[in-house]
């Protein structure tokens, strides 16, 4: 068995720490420290140097987005750590915000994913491994907002829902089996968007999705 | 015949008898005659400046010019008022707030235009004219009067034949008017007594004038009552803007931090039991039925939380009427309550609203601050207007803040009440009782 995923928390609402915490364990994760505020999320962090960070954006003092600015803080400091957002709410502002630097290890998902308990497993574990996670959420606001939509509109929709997972941070293979196709014929798609969108091919899973975000955000 | 006058009768006799006799030698009644001293070159002064500039300004009125003489003269008159109002504080102690400040908008045509349309300076140019006349009449009644006063105490000093050669006096009083017997010295005598009266009436013919002036700067150089109006309008306006959008914003918090969290933290757990049944290698019915469990008890307390959360934006019991909703609080509050109600119109559902909430509210501060061990409500219909009392036997001290998260506190209950024009008293000494009034128009 590989060893377990270390895992800090962040979040203010007992209830949900609490579940949270439940889940986690239940899953096979360690869960080094569940905290309330962002102080306590620097020093947690400092001291257990976990894997990956689950951080609710909105936290004393003042409820805004005070977990956000702490998630870019650690990033600068831990460049290993894994950041995984967690709020009730989409900001887009928030999700480029966090996609500036690095898509490298960062998630930024709705609090109402963790009732599909396997997806959010999936999500964490991806950012855990530097992979990333974004809310389809998220991506429909990115997509909405971005200034490519011209080109975008060229894309079929098939093409359209492979864009779209793809921005989610999802490999291939889990494309695939969402879509109900083969990895070859994902592989077409993609070569095929990014074609249409001139974005230079790549190799990797990772650097695939740097290009689509960065292209979406421009 | 001997008259008994009411004791108080006397004493306010008494007192205007003291009054009159020590009126000639108050600081007051010199700083009035200073008034009028430092006055008179001003409004001199004042009314050159608009003289000029108006002429020029109508003169020249078909050209651009003549229109931003105008706009000079009446800015200028603005100044004057200032001067005024200081001369009025620094020598009579006069008070008078500053009209509303002028505020131009933006480019030269914008200056004129507002210039033309400020009403502060045109009032301000109304008082300069005025002055002008009255600081005669002012100058005129001091001076003659005081200066008869002087003469005619001097009188017995003077010798008959220099008599009433200057003054208003000798020609109210011709010369043989009072020369019964001797008539040198009788006549010498009702001068003198002439004399003195005029010394006692002078301070009181001078007030008087001052008296004019006064309410002429009150009305012309301070804030106009419908600016004040405004103002107080306004400010009721953006405290009523303010404290919605403050009620919006703790309903989303209490939306977010209470009820979407619950219902997250339920929906995670039945996730986890649905996952935990779909994987029936490993089936463990206590695990699943623990979760189960919790969400249950998750899903009762939100709707606990909502049913509360809705509450407090508007209790239903209010659509029935103060009588019912009123009745629930004083039920449901821990200290003894006791609740009289008094209404023979309904108020309109906005009143009903406040009415509520400060009921509400004040309650909870009694529950939880005053350790009192009763409290009780009255509502009752004053004419056309709703007073609520508050009462409670505990400690008191009670005070309005603005700091901290006060909004829904008094300061916020006293903003809700005023900005619909009511009232909202406070009582409450150290050592207690606290007893809060709250009056509020039947229909807003």
């Amino acid at each position: 068995m590989t060893t377990p995923i270390r895992v800090v928390i962040a979040e203010d609402s007992a209830i949900l720490r609490d579940g949270l915490v439940q889940l986690l364990v239940d899953r096979g994760f360690v869960v080094t420290e569940a905290v309330s505020d962002p102080d306590a999320l620097r020093r947690s962090v400092e001291r257990d140097c976990p894997d990956v960070a689950i951080v609710d954006i909105r936290m004393p003092p003042t409820f805004t987005d005070e977990g956000l600015r702490a998630a870019i803080d650690l990033r600068r400091v831990h460049s290993g750590l894994g950041i995984l957002m967690f709020s009730q709410y989409i900001e887009t502002r928030y999700a480029t915000e966090l996609l500036a630097d690095n898509s490298a290890g960062v998630g930024y998902l709705l609090k109402d994913r963790v009732a599909d308990v396997s997806e959010f497993v999936d999500a964490l574990e991806r950012v855990a491994s530097g992979g990333t996670a974004l809310d389809p959420e998220v991506v429909t606001q990115l997509l909405g907002a971005s200034r490519r939509a011209g080109s975008i509109s060229t894309l079929s929709p098939r093409e359209k829902e492979v864009l779209s997972l793809m921005a989610e941070g999802r490999t291939n293979a889990a494309i695939a089996g969402d879509l109900t196709i083969s990895e070859g014929a994902v592989e077409r798609h993609v070569t095929n968007i990014f074609l249409k969108l001139d974005l230079p091919a790549s190799q990797t899973d990772h650097r695939r999705i740097l290009a689509v975000l960065r292209y979406l955000d421009s | 015949m001997v008259i008994v006058l009411p004791e108080d009768l006397e004493i306010r006799i008494r007192r205007i008898a003291h009054a009159i006799l020590r009126a000639p030698f108050t600081k007051q009644t010199w700083s009035e005659l200073l008034f009028f001293v430092v006055g008179a070159p001003l409004a001199a002064l004042g009314f050159a400046f608009i003289a000029l500039t108006m002429a020029a300004g109508v003169s020249l009125a078909v050209t651009f010019i003549g229109l931003a003489m105008l706009a000079l003269s009446i800015r200028g008159a603005r100044k004057i008022g200032g001067i005024h109002r200081a001369v009025a504080r620094g020598i009579l102690g006069e008070q008078i707030d500053e009209p509303d400040p002028f505020v131009a908008r933006p480019g030269f045509l914008g200056w004129l235009q507002s210039t033309l349309r400020d009403r502060a300076g045109w009032r301000a140019m109304a008082y300069a004219v005025i002055k002008v006349p009255l600081v005669f009449v002012g100058f005129f009644v001091a001076f003659a009067v005081w200066f008869d006063a002087f003469e005619f105490l001097t009188y017995p000093l003077q010798g008959a034949d220099s008599a009433g050669e200057i003054g208003v006096v000798r020609v109210l009083f011709p010369p043989g008017f009072f020369s019964v017997g001797d008539p040198r010295f009788l006549h010498g005598v009702a001068i003198f007594c002439g004399g003195v009266f005029l010394l006692f009436l002078a301070p009181w013919a001078v007030r008087a004038v001052v008296y004019v002036d006064r309410l002429l700067m009150r009305s012309l150089l301070g804030p106009d009552a419908v600016a004040v109006r405004v103002r107080s309008l306004e400010l009721a306006r953006a405290q009523t803007v303010d404290a919605s959008a403050a009620t919006l914003r703790r309903i989303e918090r209490d939306l977010h931090d209470g009820t979407q969290a619950q219902l997250v933290a339920l929906a995670m757990r039945l996730g986890m039991a649905k996952e935990k049944l779909d994987d029936a290698d490993h089936l463990d019915l206590d695990q699943v039925r623990e979760l189960v469990v919790d969400a249950h008890r998750g899903a009762k307390e939100a709707i606990t939380e909502l049913r509360d959360l809705a509450r407090g934006i508007h209790p239903p019991a209010l659509d029935t009427g103060l009588e019912g909703a009123l009745s629930t609080l004083a039920a449901r509050n821990t200290i003894p309550t006791e609740l009289t109600l008094e209404l023979k119109d309904r108020p309109t559902p906005a009143i009903e609203s406040i009415a509520y909430f400060c009921v509400a509210e004040l309650l909870a501060n009694v529950a939880q601050h005053a350790h009192a061990s009763r409290a009780s409500v009255t509502c009752a219909q004053h004419g056309r207007w709703l007073r609520v009392v508050v009462r409670d036997d505990g400690v008191g001290g009670a005070r309005p803040s603005r700091l901290g998260s006060s909004s829904s506190g008094l300061t916020g209950l006293s903003d809700r009440v005023r900005a619909v024009d009511g009232r909202f008293d406070i009582t409450s000494p150290p050592d207690g009782p606290t007893t809060i009034t709250v009056d509020l128009p039947l229909h807003a």
